[in-house]
């Protein structure tokens, strides 16, 4: 970074931005994964066998990774969810809540006995649990945009509602629930609207592809296409998009909304692929771990893929590691919480060093800022 | 020992900013007990001096002396102990604390626990003393904002400053009000107190100043008593800079299509007060029109309305007959080159291909089938560097990188070349060089001859001098007056831009 002047930026501005910004990814998850092995020695284990065990539970084995790419799937859908919102300068961390909506629109159709082939069955919980969605994330969504109520706060207490409501939906009598059952759930899934095993012996279900395939819809979306072009005009500076004749209050809207629809389908395909049926709180935190995953990949829908994946391969390693070393399962979540302290922390300290570098360079280019500062 | 007389002597001080001299060996003195005029138009550097003295900015050369004694004053603590207070033209106060809470904001103390109740004491002291009447325990966002400035000014006497100054204070008064600050003013100055007074307002500074500092483009001009002094003096001395923009010949365009007519237009700035006030303004094809006035007399509401960024109150505005109604974003049309470059005309982290388009993203050829189409964006940009002779590398390049000259013809490259009907250029050329300046320049009167109508605004009056065919003056969101370009003198609009009517002046 302190070898890359202001000059070599100019010349390869996109090879340069990508090379610094993945390069302070990268830094900051290895900082991260450093004092998560620090905290794994005190207590009392080897971090090296501690992390190779990660390792082979992540990658040791066909079946192993089949689990990380199950994992990946909410936090792939999740995460894009996110960074489109913040590309265009909202942070939607109401995932959790849109996957519970998802969830429960899938279980709506998908607990019927249809007479329909699996497919459209299957296409036909996704589209109801994506409706549910999409109408959750309209609320935060109108209020942002209209209302000016910040999208944080609102997300934040829409997903406990979105929380007890399934609680309320799955326990009996209400008509989802199954009845007598131990543990408030919905009933089961029909057979032609759970989606296909593609390993046997394995919970690989097609999800972690879909994510893959929407997140790299989405980067086409962003870089390719007016709408794109929009949505980043509004994250950069809201002003020039209002000036360029953008209606931005719409598009934010838009934005929250399809951030609501991609959790919903996150929802909709953790019920019908992995679970079944849809339990009281079966989401734990995977709607916040997404926000973790788009901030990680700064917004960007190729970056979600890789920290999806590495934040899965994490969690799964985690559990093996967990079970093999003795080290507690939680300590996966706090080497989550440290890798995004780092590359955050990492991040901030590269752009202050880069102000104070080019200080001098950029106020001689950008002198009528300051000028409206100083010479009033 | 004798003692001295001047409390604050500041010699040659010179500020330098990047590409800006924003004060070139300034000196400004204050005896003890005196008022002392500062005055100067926008931009003629008396805010940068005064961050100087209050120890914002480190000044590059010169010296300040209190009471004597060279001083350096290296921060805003430092100014405080050495007994300066300032009163900013925005205030600094904390509006969800209380007054009294805001003055003894920042003062230290060694108690535990904070006691408030020697420092209302205090407070109701000093405003008795000065008749600036505060209620102490009032949010400071419940008080009017005449009584804020009383928080200020008491703020300062808290700390005891000997030196006060006062920037532009009068600008958010009422008439009732500016009379007790006038009073306060004289009980101040009688206790020996000085007072740096900061303003444009002529008549203010001839009632209350005993004498008068004058600056001009960062340079001194001289210090003159206010006795001997006459508004119209003052006046050619705050606006009467040498010519260096020369009117240049243009062929007289006959025809006369009105293109803007905005008729009793009524509008209200971001804080809800009204900026302009019934309105009138026609602007024909292949005629500039430049506005001249101190800025925040409405210019900047007077773009947005006409560009539709800002909703009216009442009145109307056609462009070509067209009603003005949400935002044009459609340079064919209107070509908006905005006040403010870096905050709403550009996105500074896009690169100069998609800035060159942030208007027309969606149209065709740069987007077909809601496919964004990448080699004609930079074919496109490719051809508008070229053209007007943008200094960057490439089209790929984040406009963030390119100087301020550039970025502005990134804006003008955009708004112009579809050759819109009418061109609003609001400060074009403000913090750009001479260079760049005269292309601004140039460019403008080629979109005139071209047949464009061309509403300039600009603070700089010598080049709404040297470039309008018809000059108005804006005085709070009012025209002070009409005049002929060709005929019309610096020191007549200078006058009409402190809102004083021609027949008075002259």
């Amino acid at each position: 970074m302190k070898s890359v002047t202001k000059s070599k930026m100019i010349r390869m501005p996109l090879i340069g931005d990508v090379m610094m910004s993945g390069a302070r990814t990268v830094i900051g998850i290895v900082m991260g994964l450093v004092a998560g092995g620090i905290l794994i020695a005190l207590s009392g284990v080897n971090p090296f066998a501690a992390y190779a065990s990660m390792l082979r539970g992540a990658f040791g084995s066909l079946p192993a990774f089949s689990n990380v790419l199950v994992r990946a799937s909410p936090l792939l859908l999740g995460g894009i969810g996110v960074a489109m919102g913040i590309k265009a300068g909202v942070w939607n961390t109401g995932i959790e809540g849109y996957m519970y909506l998802g969830a429960i629109g899938a279980a709506v159709v998908a607990i019927q006995p249809l007479s329909i082939p699996p497919i459209l069955h299957v296409l036909l919980s996704f589209v109801v649990g994506m409706l549910f969605a999409a109408v959750w994330g309209l609320i935060p969504g109108y209020l942002r945009a209209y209302k000016g109520v910040n999208e944080v706060t609102s997300t934040i207490m829409l997903n406990y509602v979105a929380i007890y409501l399934t609680s309320w939906l799955v326990s009996s009598p209400q008509p989802l629930a199954e009845e007598g059952a131990f543990y408030p759930m919905s009933k089961l899934f029909q057979e032609s609207a759970q989606l296909p095993i593609l390993m046997r012996g394995t919970s690989l279900h097609p999800g972690a592809f879909i994510g893959i395939a929407i997140c790299l819809l989405f980067y086409f979306i962003l870089n390719y296409t007016p709408f794109g072009f929009r949505t980043r005009m509004l994250g950069s500076n809201i002003n020039a998009a209002r000036y360029s004749g953008v209606d931005t209050k719409k598009q934010v809207v838009f934005i929250m909304v399809i951030g609501a629809i991609l959790g919903g389908l996150s929802g909709a395909i953790e019920v019908t692929g992995l679970k079944h049926r849809v339990y009281m709180e079966f989401v734990t935190g995977t709607g916040y771990q997404s926000v973790a995953v788009a901030l990680l990949a700064g917004g960007n829908p190729l970056g979600v893929i890789l920290t999806a994946l590495f934040f899965a391969a994490l969690k799964a390693g985690g559990a093996t590691m967990s079970i093999e070393t003795g080290v507690g399962a939680s300590m996966t979540d706090v080497i989550i919480a440290l890798c995004v302290i780092f590359v955050i922390a990492v991040g901030v300290d590269g752009r202050r060093r880069m102000k104070k570098k080019t200080a001098k360079a950029e106020t001689a280019v950008t002198t009528e800022g300051k000028e409206d500062e100083h010479v009033v | 020992m004798v003692e001295n007389e001047f409390a604050l002597q500041m010699q040659d001080i010179t500020k330098r900013f990047p590409g800006v001299l924003a004060n070139d060996r300034i000196s400004l003195d204050c005896k003890k007990g005196e008022v002392m005029g500062l005055l100067g138009e926008n931009g003629a550097g008396k805010t940068t001096l005064m961050n100087v003295l209050y120890g914002l900015h480190q000044p590059d050369g010169g010296k300040i002396l209190i009471d004597g004694k060279e001083v350096q004053i290296t921060s805003p603590s430092a100014a405080i102990h050495y007994g300066i207070g300032m009163v900013h033209q925005h205030f600094k106060l904390v509006d969800t604390l209380t007054a009294l809470e805001n003055i003894v904001l920042g003062m230290p103390t060694k108690k535990a626990f904070l006691d408030l109740a020697p420092a209302r004491e205090r407070l109701m002291q000093l405003s008795d003393e000065y008749g600036l009447h505060v209620d102490p325990d009032t949010e400071i966002w419940r008080l009017p904002v005449g009584q804020q400035q009383w928080v200020e000014i008491l703020k300062s006497l808290y700390r005891d400053a000997k030196i006060l100054v006062l920037d532009e204070p009068t600008a958010v008064l009422a008439p009732a009000e500016s009379d007790q600050l006038c009073q306060a003013i004289h009980r101040l100055t009688e206790e020996g107190r000085s007072i740096i007074f900061i303003s444009h307002k002529l008549r203010e500074v001839m009632e209350i100043t005993d004498r008068v500092t004058i600056i001009r483009d960062g340079k001194y001009i001289g210090t003159i008593q206010t006795k001997e002094a006459t508004q119209l003096k003052l006046a050619q001395m705050m606006v009467g800079r040498p010519v260096s923009i020369v009117r240049q010949p243009r062929p007289v365009i006959e025809k006369k299509e009105p293109i803007l007519v905005m008729k009793d237009v009524n509008a209200n700035d971001d804080r809800g007060v009204q900026a302009l006030k019934n309105f009138n303004l026609t602007v024909n094809a292949g005629e500039i029109v430049g506005v001249a006035g101190v800025d925040g007399n409405g210019q900047r509401e007077l773009s947005e309305c006409i560009s539709g960024l800002r909703k009216l109150t009442s009145g109307s505005i056609t462009v070509k007959g067209k009603q003005v109604t949400d935002v044009v974003a459609d340079p064919s049309f209107i070509g908006f080159i905005p006040e403010d470059r870096q905050k709403t005309g550009l996105v500074m982290d896009f690169s100069v291909a998609e800035n060159l388009i942030i208007k027309d993203y969606y149209k065709e050829p740069y987007a077909k089938k809601n496919i964004l189409h990448h080699p004609v964006i930079k074919k496109h940009a490719k051809e508008l560097i070229e053209k007007y002779n943008i200094k960057t590398p490439s089209g790929d390049v984040k406009v963030r990188n390119l100087s301020g000259g550039n970025q502005q013809k990134v804006i003008i490259a955009r708004e112009l070349d579809a050759e819109p009907v009418l061109d609003v250029a609001s400060q074009p050329t403000r913090g750009l060089d001479m260079g760049a300046v005269a292309n601004v320049h140039d460019i403008l009167l080629k979109e005139r001859n071209r047949g464009a109508a061309i509403l300039f605004i600009s603070a700089e009056l010598q080049e709404v001098m040297a470039l309008s065919d018809r000059i108005i003056v804006l005085f709070r969101g009012e025209v002070m007056g009409v005049l002929d370009g060709d005929k019309a003198d610096a020191s007549t609009i200078g006058q009409m831009m402190l809102g004083q009517s021609p027949e008075v002046a002259i």
